[in-house]
C-alpha cells in the first residue's frame, strides 16, 4: 500500500544517529555528551571498560532510560523514545546480557512475546492466540538463526547460547532495523560464538544496522566495520577497522595515566609465608582447575572481564559454593569449608560485590550490622549483648571513619563508600587472617576510595592476606603485590608486581595475548 | 513434564476415590455424588479465579470476604423477610456481584499503581470486607427463606426419580472452565498472564501492558468470587457474617495442590479444577470412610475416621504434595546440569584437542 520511498540519497545512509546524549544519575553523571550513528548494513562495536556508560546508552536507546539531553534520529527524523514500546515499534531491539526470556514459556511465545499477532481487526486483549501460525512463523525465525529445536520446547530448557538465538529471532520477528546486543557471548561457548557471529554477518548484509557491545577485542575486529570507544561516559575514540589496533584500543579504553600518590608505594619487605594455598579448585560451573597461591600480608589482585569466573571462585573459597574437586590449605592445614561459618570459623570473610543484597541488611543500623557476624559470641545463653554491640560499632566507625550521624543510622542511608566501610568493620571487628575483597570500590567516590585503599594497606602490613577482585584497572595495578589474570573461568596468568602493566592485563584477559609459558 | 503435577493429582484423586468406594460403597451413591460435585464446583469457581491471580505472581486473601459480602448484599437487597429489602434478584445479584468486582478492581489498581504489596493489600481488603458484611447483617443473620434463589444450589438438570442429577453449580462451573481455558491458555491475556509470572522485567521489555493485566487478574478474581458467593448464599440461605471465612485459604490450596506455583508462572486451569477436587472429596471421604472388621469374638465392628482430623490430613496432603514436587523438580535440575556440563567438558576437549 505504501507509496514508493523517496530515494535515499546515500545508499548506506544514517540508520540510526544519537548526538549530544547526556545522563546523569543522583551523584554521578553517566553518560556526557555522547554520540553515535549507525549505517543500515553495518556492525559498530562499542566498547569501554566496566562503568563506561555502554549499558546506558543503550538502555536509553531501547526505551528503557529517558536522557536529559541530547536528540535521537532514526532515519533522518527526530524520534522520542519514551518507553520500551516506541523504540519497538521503530525497530529497535535490545539484547540484553542477561537475557530477558520467560523461563515457563516455550520458544514461540518467547519469540512473539508483546507481538502476537491477532486474529480480528483490532485484536483486544481476548483476542485467541493464532497458535498455530505462530508455531509455524517461530519455526521459520527459528531456522534463519540455525537454532534447531521446537519451538514448543520451553525456553528453561535451552542453553544460554540457544537462548540468545531466541533473542535474536525475537528482534527479527519485530523486523528490527537497529538491532543491540550488548555482551552476546559472555556466556557461550567457542562454537556457540562463531555461529552467533556467523548469523550477525547475515543480519548484516540483509541490511540490518547491529551495534555489538563487547569486551573481547579480537571477536570485536573480526566483526565490526568501525569501533567506538567509550570511557566515563564520554566518546574518546572511534576507528574503521583498517586503522584498528587491539593494542591502541585498550590504550585508549584504559586512558588516563595513574596517579601514583593515590595508590600504595611499591612494598619494600619481604613477601610472607604462604597462607592459602588453592591447589587444582574446581568451582561449580567451570571446566578447569585454579590453583595459587597467597602469602601472609599480601594483597593479591584477580583481574578479568565479567563473567570470568572470580567471583563463583572467592564464593567457593567462602564456602557458599561447594568446591568439586582439588583442595585448600590455610596455614598449612587442611582447610575444606562446607559452608560459610567453617569459612568464618577460621577467619576467611568475604566483602562480596554486591554489597547491598550479600553485605549488608540494608534496613538495619550500622552497629547492628557491624556486629551481625559476631553478635551471637558476645553474651552468654543467646543473650543479645547490645553493649559490647555499641562498643564494637563504636570502635570500628571510628577506625573507618565511616561518616555516620550515629551507630543507630540505618545503612540504607549512607553513601556507597560508607555502606561499603561498614562492611568492611563487620569483618575487621572479627579478626580476619584472609580477607576476600569482591569490587571493593564499586559505585564509591573518589575521596572514599582512597580511604578504602589506605585501609586495605594498612591490613595487609598488620599480616592479613587480602584476594582483591576488581573490575578498575587502575586499581588492580595500583594496589596488587601480585596480579591473577583469569579468562574464562581459567587462570591465565599470575603476574608480579614487576610485570604489571594495564595493556598486558587488558591483552591476557581479553584474550588477544597469549599467556606466558612459565605461567 | 509440563503437566507433571496435574496428571499425578489426577491418578491420586482416582486413586482416592478408588479406595473410598471400595470402603463404603455409598460414596459412589447418588446422593453423596451429586453433593460432593456441588461443593467441588462451588470451590473450583473461585479458586480457578485466585488462579489468574497466582500464576500472575500476586496472590489475593480477600476472596473469603468477598464470597461472605456477595451473598449478604444479595440477602439484603432481595430478601423479602425481615431486614430485607424486598427488591428483586434481578437487581440484587448484578448489584451484589458488580459490587465485590469493583473490590477487585480497587485492590489491583492499589497493587499495580501504588506498588503496594498483593498480600498486604488483600488482607486489608480481607479485613475491611469482612467488617462490611458483618455491619450490613448488624451481627445476625438474613434470611433468603422462600427466595427462588435456593433452587440455584439445590436444584439442576436431568431430574431423575425426582432429583437433579447435574446441580446447578456444576453448570456454573463448567461454563467458567470453559472461558477461563479459553483467556488463560488460548488468548493473548494468557500469554501475558503467565508471561509476567515468569519473567515481569522481560513482559515489560518485550512492551506488554503489566499493569493493566495485573489489574485485571485481581478483577477476574473477585468476579468469580461473586460468582461462588451467589451459589453458596442460595445453598446456605441463611447469611451471616460467617460465611466465607478462610476459603480463601481453600482455594491457594486447590491451586498449589492443582500444580500453581506461588512464584508465578506455572499452573492449568484443570489443575486447579482437580486440586479443587481433591479438597472436596477429602473432606468428604474423612466422614464416608470405614474399615469393617471383625473383632476376636468375631463380632462386625466398623472404624471410622475422626472428624477432628480433616484439618491434620487436608494439611498433610498438600506438604506431601510439594515435597514430592521438589524433589522430582531438583532431580530434574540435576540430571540437566549435569548434562550440560558434560556437553561443555566435551567442547572445551575438542578446542584443545583442534588445531
Amino acid at each position: 500500500m505504501a507509496l514508493p520511498a523517496a530515494p535515499v540519497p546515500e545508499e548506506r545512509g544514517a540508520l540510526l544517529s544519537m548526538s549530544g546524549i547526556t545522563k546523569r544519575f543522583p551523584g554521578v553523571v553517566a553518560l556526557r555528551d555522547v554520540s553515535l550513528s549507525l549505517a543500515r548494513g553495518e556492525v559498530l562495536a562499542l566498547v569501554g571498560e566496566n562503568g563506561a556508560g555502554k549499558s546506558t546508552l543503550m538502555k536509553i536507546l531501547a526505551g528503557a532510560e529517558q536522557p536529559d539531553q541530547g536528540e535521537i534520529l532514526v532515519e533522518g527524523r527526530a524520534v522520542a523514545l519514551d518507553g520500551v514500546g516506541a523504540a519497538r515499534r521503530l525497530g529497535i531491539a535490545l539484547i540484553h546480557q542477561e537475557l530477558m526470556l520467560a523461563p515457563n514459556l516455550d520458544v514461540t511465545a518467547n519469540i512473539f512475546l508483546g507481538n502476537e499477532p491477532r486474529h480480528g481487526r483490532r485484536g483486544g486483549l481476548l483476542a485467541p492466540l493464532a497458535r498455530a501460525r505462530l508455531d509455524a512463523r517461530a519455526e521459520a525465525l527459528l531456522g534463519r538463526v540455525g537454532l534447531r529445536v521446537a519451538p514448543t520446547t520451553p525456553v528453561a530448557r535451552l542453553t544460554p547460547g540457544q537462548m540468545q538465538l531466541v533473542e535474536i529471532a525475537k528482534a527479527l520477528s519485530l523486523d528490527a532495523r537497529v538491532i543491540v546486543m550488548d555482551e552476546p557471548t559472555s556466556s557461550l561457548t567457542a562454537a556457540e560464538s562463531e555461529h552467533l557471529l556467523s548469523i550477525i554477518r547475515a543480519l548484516r548484509d540483509g541490511g540490518v544496522g547491529v551495534i555489538y557491545i563487547s569486551h573481547r577485542l579480537g571477536e570485536v575486529l573480526a566483526l565490526s566495520d568501525r569501533v567506538m570507544v567509550l570511557r566515563d561516559g564520554k566518546n574518546v575514540g572511534e576507528r574503521t577497522r583498517a586503522e584498528a589496533r587491539v593494542d591502541e584500543i585498550v590504550a585508549i579504553m584504559v586512558g588516563r595515566p595513574l596517579d601514583a600518590a593515590y595508590f600504595r608505594a611499591a612494598r619494600v619487605d619481604a613477601p610472607g609465608p604462604p597462607i592459602l594455598a588453592v591447589e587444582d579448585l574446581v568451582v561449580a560451573g567451570a571446566d578447569a582447575r585454579v590453583s595459587f597461591t597467597a602469602r601472609r600480608g599480601e594483597i593479591l589482585g584477580f583481574a578479568g572481564l565479567v563473567g570470568s569466573g572470580r567471583t563463583e571462585l572467592m564464593e567457593t573459597i567462602f564456602g557458599a559454593r561447594p568446591a568439586l574437586g582439588g583442595r585448600m590449605l590455610l596455614a598449612g592445614e587442611p582447610y575444606r569449608p562446607r559452608g560459610v561459618r567453617d569459612a568464618i570459623a577460621r577467619g576467611v570473610y568475604l566483602a562480596p560485590e554486591d554489597r547491598k543484597t550479600h553485605g549488608l541488611v540494608l534496613p538495619m543500623s550500622v552497629a547492628e550490622n557491624t556486629s551481625l557476624p559476631g553478635v551471637g559470641g558476645y553474651g552468654r545463653l543467646g543473650w543479645l549483648d547490645r553493649r559490647t554491640e555499641r562498643r564494637v560499632a563504636e570502635a570500628e566507625v571510628a577506625r573507618l571513619k565511616i561518616k555516620t550521624p550515629s551507630i543507630r543510622q540505618r545503612v540504607v542511608n549512607l553513601s556507597g563508600g560508607n555502606q561499603q566501610k561498614v562492611v568492611l568493620g563487620k569483618w575487621l571487628a572479627m579478626s580476619p587472617r584472609v580477607l576476600i575483597l569482591d569490587e571493593p570500590t564499586r559505585g564509591v567516590d573518589v575521596g572514599a576510595k582512597a580511604e578504602i585503599y589506605r585501609h586495605v594497606e594498612a591490613l595487609s602490613g598488620r599480616g592479613i592476606t587480602i584476594l582483591m577482585v576488581s573490575s578498575d584497572m587502575e586499581e588492580v595495578v595500583g594496589m596488587s603485590d601480585r596480579v591473577v589474570v583469569m579468562r574464562e573461568r581459567r587462570v591465565q596468568a599470575v603476574l608480579s608486581r614487576a610485570d604489571v602493566t594495564p595493556e598486558r592485563i587488558a591483552a591476557l584477559m581479553t584474550g588477544s595475548a597469549q599467556p606466558p609459558p612459565c605461567a | 513434564m509440563r503437566l507433571r503435577r496435574e496428571l499425578g493429582m489426577t491418578v491420586a484423586l482416582c486413586v482416592m476415590a478408588l479406595a473410598l468406594w471400595w470402603s463404603n460403597p455409598d460414596f459412589l451413591g447418588r446422593s453423596n455424588v451429586v453433593n460432593t460435585l456441588r461443593q467441588i464446583s462451588m470451590l473450583g469457581i473461585f479458586a480457578i479465579g485466585i488462579g489468574f491471580v497466582i500464576i500472575a505472581g500476586g496472590i489475593d486473601l480477600s476472596i473469603g470476604s468477598l464470597i461472605g459480602l456477595t451473598g449478604v448484599l444479595v440477602a439484603k437487597i432481595s430478601s423479602t423477610g425481615p431486614g430485607g429489602l424486598g427488591h428483586s434478584l434481578w437487581t440484587g445479584i448484578p448489584l451484589a456481584v458488580a459490587t465485590v468486582t469493583m473490590v477487585g478492581l480497587a485492590q489491583g489498581l492499589l497493587v499495580t499503581r501504588l506498588g503496594l504489596q498483593p498480600f498486604i493489600v488483600t488482607l486489608g481488603g480481607m479485613l475491611l470486607v469482612r467488617g462490611v458484611s458483618q455491619t450490613v447483617v448488624q451481627g445476625g443473620t438474613l434470611s433468603l427463606g422462600g427466595s427462588p434463589l435456593l433452587r440455584l444450589a439445590n436444584g439442576g438438570v436431568l431430574v431423575w426419580r425426582g432429583e437433579p442429577l447435574v446441580p446447578y453449580p456444576l453448570l456454573v462451573l463448567v461454563a467458567v472452565i470453559a472461558a477461563s481455558v479459553y483467556v488463560l491458555h488460548f488468548s493473548v491475556f494468557g500469554r501475558y498472564v503467565f508471561a509476567i509470572g515468569g519473567n515481569r522485567e522481560a513482559a515489560r521489555y518485550s512492551g506488554i501492558p503489566v499493569r493493566t493485566v495485573e489489574t485485571l487478574t485481581y478483577v477476574v478474581s473477585a468476579g468469580l468470587a461473586g460468582v461462588a458467593g451467589v451459589c453458596y448464599a442460595a445453598y446456605i440461605g441463611q447469611m451471616s457474617q460467617q460465611v466465607g471465612i478462610a476459603y480463601e485459604m481453600y482455594a491457594i490450596a486447590a491451586a498449589v495442590l492443582g500444580g500453581c506455583s506461588l512464584r508465578g508462572g506455572e499452573g492449568t486451569v484443570f489443575g486447579i479444577v482437580i486440586g479443587s477436587a481433591i479438597m472436596r472429596i477429602i473432606d468428604n471421604g474423612i466422614n464416608m470412610f470405614e474399615w469393617r472388621y471383625e473383632d476376636e469374638g468375631g463380632v462386625p465392628r466398623i472404624w471410622r475416621l475422626d472428624p477432628n482430623w480433616t484439618f491434620m490430613i487436608i494439611g498433610a496432603v498438600i506438604l506431601v504434595a510439594v515435597i514430592l514436587d521438589q524433589i522430582a523438580h531438583d532431580l530434574e535440575d540435576r540430571r540437566r546440569v549435569r548434562r550440560a556440563a558434560a556437553v561443555a567438558a566435551g567442547e572445551a576437549r575438542r578446542e584443545s584437542a583442534g588445531p
